[in-house]
Parts: structure tokens; C-alpha cells; sequence
């Protein structure tokens, strides 16, 4: 069975995102409610000017989202990871050479937000790995 | 080299004016040191400011003159007259013919020719139309062929374009590169002109196919040196292995822990492996 993200970890992955200084700066304009997909586990990311004020997993089909970042939690693990090799470091390695990170749905609205959201990954790749035998 | 020496450096900026294809270009380079000529081209979007750290290294200066310059649209060159009824697109024809104007305008004689990306693929293309005028070439992240960068939201009137160009190639730094030099890179990349990124990477990804080319490269006439990072997702160690395995005896050496951008986002790791071709080249 995979290791999931629990709540208290993506409580904490959102408390990182809240009291991250760049994201103070870059995240005025990044408001979006996106989802991110481990292995068919979804988390509707709800971002206002660059705060997270809400996570909801496996939120209703009435609850919609911009994008979707979507991924099996063996390509996650290598992501979210001290020493991730070679194609999974980092969020635009992967949408390029990864088949299995897929990006679903409103793509203008995803690169419109490219710096803002590239922290935000950058900061999910820092978080405690979720696999701690990856 | 993170530590900031006060005063000036040795870098020294000039313009020139040429022509190129029959169009009038006016072409800022910089350079410094004494030596067999070393060209550096920089990678798609940005200028030879990726360059100051080998500008900067008296190991490499002491050898060679370093001369680093813009391409048009880039940096401080400035495009050619009546830009603005032309979309850019970067050439495999007009790329050649401009690195080879250009050091017969400077008046250089058998340069290395060291290029970055863009740069870096360029220059197997310098080796297999010049090699009989050029001392070699060090090509840094080179594809003989290279698919998958261009899309649409590049150049687009909803995105701010260069955020985008400096965020979307942010990742391809390895992750223990110096987050300084990182992000100096991303300064870079963001100050591309509305298009000019999507112009180079119109090259790089349409455009160039050396493939065949590079096959005419005689190593006895110029020396071949590739240089890839391990992190390098756009130029990956495979397409340069490609490469070097068409180009009888050629060097190919996979640099650890450097991504795509070796002589800005981490110099310190990646001089050593510039010094060691340095020195077999010259």
C-alpha cells in the first residue's frame, strides 16, 4: 500500500507554503483552487494570493479545479525526496520527460501562475519524504 | 567564486558593428585574458553574462581570450533594422553564419568555440562547417537533435513571458547547484526580450538537425570536447552520447551534480571539468 499524504502532512505542507518568504513576494496574483493527484488520492488546493486557505481530499465532482497534477506515488516519492535522481527533480522535468506526471485541464491558467506554482512544488519537494524507504 | 572581490573586474565590453547574411547587426561582447580566442555562446533567451565566471577565472584567462557576445535580440546586441515586422525565428543558416562573422570581424584566427545549450548544439555545427578554421569546439549540454521545449504559451499575451522562459528552464539547474547561481540565471532568463526565447528555441527544436553533419567532423582537423550535466533534462546525457558516438574521437564526459546550466549555476563544480578540456584542446 502506498504512503499516502496524510492530513497533518499536508496540513504542514501548507503551513510551509503560508510562511514561505518568496511566496510572500511572487503569490499576489496566484488564486486558484488546483488538485494534486497521488495515485488517484486527490487534494483540491484552494490558493488565495498565494495562501493555502483550504485542503480538501478527495473533495465532490461539484468541487472544480483549474488543473490537476496527477502522478502514481512511486514517481512522487522520487520527487519528493533529499536526493531526487535525474527527470524527477523537478516539477517541469517531469511534465517534459515523466509520461506518468500528467498536467489535466486549464494549462493557460497553469503557466500563467508558472513562478507561484513552481515554489509550490519546489516547497512539496522539500517536505518529509512520504516513502522513507524511497 | 561566490566570494565578491571589490573593484573592478577584468571584463571589458565593447560593440561592434557587422554584417552577417546581409544584414547590419550592431553586437555587444565582452571579454578578457590573453591566449588562444575562446568563444562562448550563450544558452536560448538570455547573453554572455552566463559567462562571467569563466570571464572571471585567471586559470582560464591566463590561456585564453575569453570573448563572450550577445546574439541579436539578446542582452545589449540589438536586433537588426525593422524588427518589428519580423517574427523571430533563430536560424540554423543565420545562427552559423553569425558566430563565424563575428569572429572574422573581431579579427580572431582558430578560436575554441564553447557554447551552452542552443550554444552548445551549435557549436558540433561550427565544427562540421569550419573545423579547418577553428582550433575545437567544447560543446556544454550539445544535442545533435533536440525535440520537446517549444509550446505556444512561450510568447503569449496572457503570460508574462519572461517569468515564464526563467521559471520553465529553472528546473533543468541540478538541485545541489548554489541557489545564488540558480537564481542569477533566472534574473537572466527573465529579461528576455517578448519572443525571443520562443525565436531560439525555434532553432533548437525545430530547426537543427546535425545529426548527418556532424558525421563530416574530423577530430584530427578540431578537437571535440562534450560536456553534459547529469540533471540536464533538455539536453540529456543520452542525446550528447549520441552525439559524441557519431564523432570518432570526440570527448564526452557526464559532469555529477550539474544540470544544464554549468557555468552559471555552479562554476566551482563545473570548472575543473572546463580546465581539463582547456587543456588537452590547446
Amino acid at each position: 500500500m502506498p504512503d499516502l499524504p496524510s492530513s497533518a502532512w499536508m496540513e504542514k505542507y501548507r503551513e510551509t507554503v503560508n510562511t514561505d518568504p518568496e511566496m510572500a513576494v511572487i503569490g499576489d496574483w496566484f488564486t486558484v483552487d488546483f488538485k494534486i493527484s497521488f495515485e488517484g488520492n486527490d487534494f483540491l488546493i484552494s490558493v488565495r494570493e498565494g495562501k493555502i486557505v483550504a485542503i480538501e481530499h478527495n473533495p465532490r465532482f461539484d468541487r472544480p479545479a483549474a488543473f490537476t497534477l496527477r502522478a502514481p506515488m512511486s514517481v512522487w516519492n522520487k520527487f519528493i525526496s533529499p536526493n531526487p535522481p535525474p527527470l524527477y527533480h523537478d516539477f517541469f522535468a517531469m511534465l517534459m520527460r515523466v509520461d506518468e506526471f500528467q498536467l489535466d485541464g486549464n494549462t493557460l491558467t497553469t503557466m500563467q501562475n508558472a513562478r507561484a506554482l513552481h515554489r509550490m512544488m519546489n516547497i512539496l519537494k522539500q517536505m518529509e519524504p512520504l516513502d522513507v524507504a524511497a | 567564486m561566490s566570494q565578491l572581490n571589490l573593484g573592478h573586474e577584468e571584463i571589458v565590453g565593447r560593440y561592434i558593428n557587422l554584417t552577417s547574411d546581409g544584414i547590419d547587426y550592431r553586437i555587444f561582447y565582452e571579454e578578457a585574458g590573453q591566449g588562444t580566442p575562446l568563444i562562448c555562446l550563450h544558452t536560448a533567451g538570455t547573453d554572455s553574462r552566463q559567462f562571467r565566471h569563466v570571464l572571471n577565472d585567471p586559470d582560464v584567462t591566463s590561456k585564453c581570450r575569453v570573448i563572450a557576445f550577445d546574439m541579436p535580440y539578446h542582452g545589449r546586441s540589438n536586433p537588426p533594422a525593422e524588427w518589428w515586422l519580423k517574427k523571430y525565428r533563430l536560424t540554423t543558416d543565420t545562427y552559423l553564419n553569425l558566430i563565424h562573422d563575428f569572429w572574422l570581424a573581431i579579427g580572431i584566427e582558430r578560436p575554441v568555440v564553447m557554447g551552452c545549450s542552443m550554444g552548445g548544439a551549435v557549436t558540433l555545427g561550427v565544427a562540421a562547417r569550419y573545423q579547418d578554421e577553428i582550433t575545437g569546439i567544447i560543446g556544454l549540454e550539445s544535442a545533435a537533435f533536440a525535440e520537446g521545449r517549444d509550446n505556444d504559451f512561450l510568447h503569449h499575451p496572457a503570460i508574462h513571458g519572461g517569468e515564464l522562459a526563467a521559471s520553465y528552464t529553472y528546473g533543468l539547474n541540478a538541485p545541489s547547484s548554489p541557489e545564488a547561481g540558480c537564481r542569477e540565471n533566472w534574473w537572466y532568463y527573465s529579461q528576455g526580450g517578448p519572443g525571443v526565447y520562443k525565436g531560439d528555441v525555434y532553432f533548437y527544436c525545430e530547426d537543427w538537425d546535425a545529426r548527418e553533419d556532424i558525421k563530416r567532423i574530423d577530430t584530427n582537423r578540431c578537437k571535440v570536447s562534450l560536456l553534459t550535466g547529469e540533471y540536464d533534462y533538455s539536453a540529456t546525457p543520452e542525446m550528447s552520447r549520441a552525439a559524441h558516438e557519431a564523432i570518432t574521437g570526440s570527448r564526452f564526459t557526464v559532469m555529477e551534480d550539474i544540470g544544464h546550466f554549468p557555468m552559471i549555476e555552479n562554476y566551482d563544480r563545473f570548472r575543473p571539468y572546463l580546465l581539463t578540456e582547456l587543456e588537452q584542446m590547446l
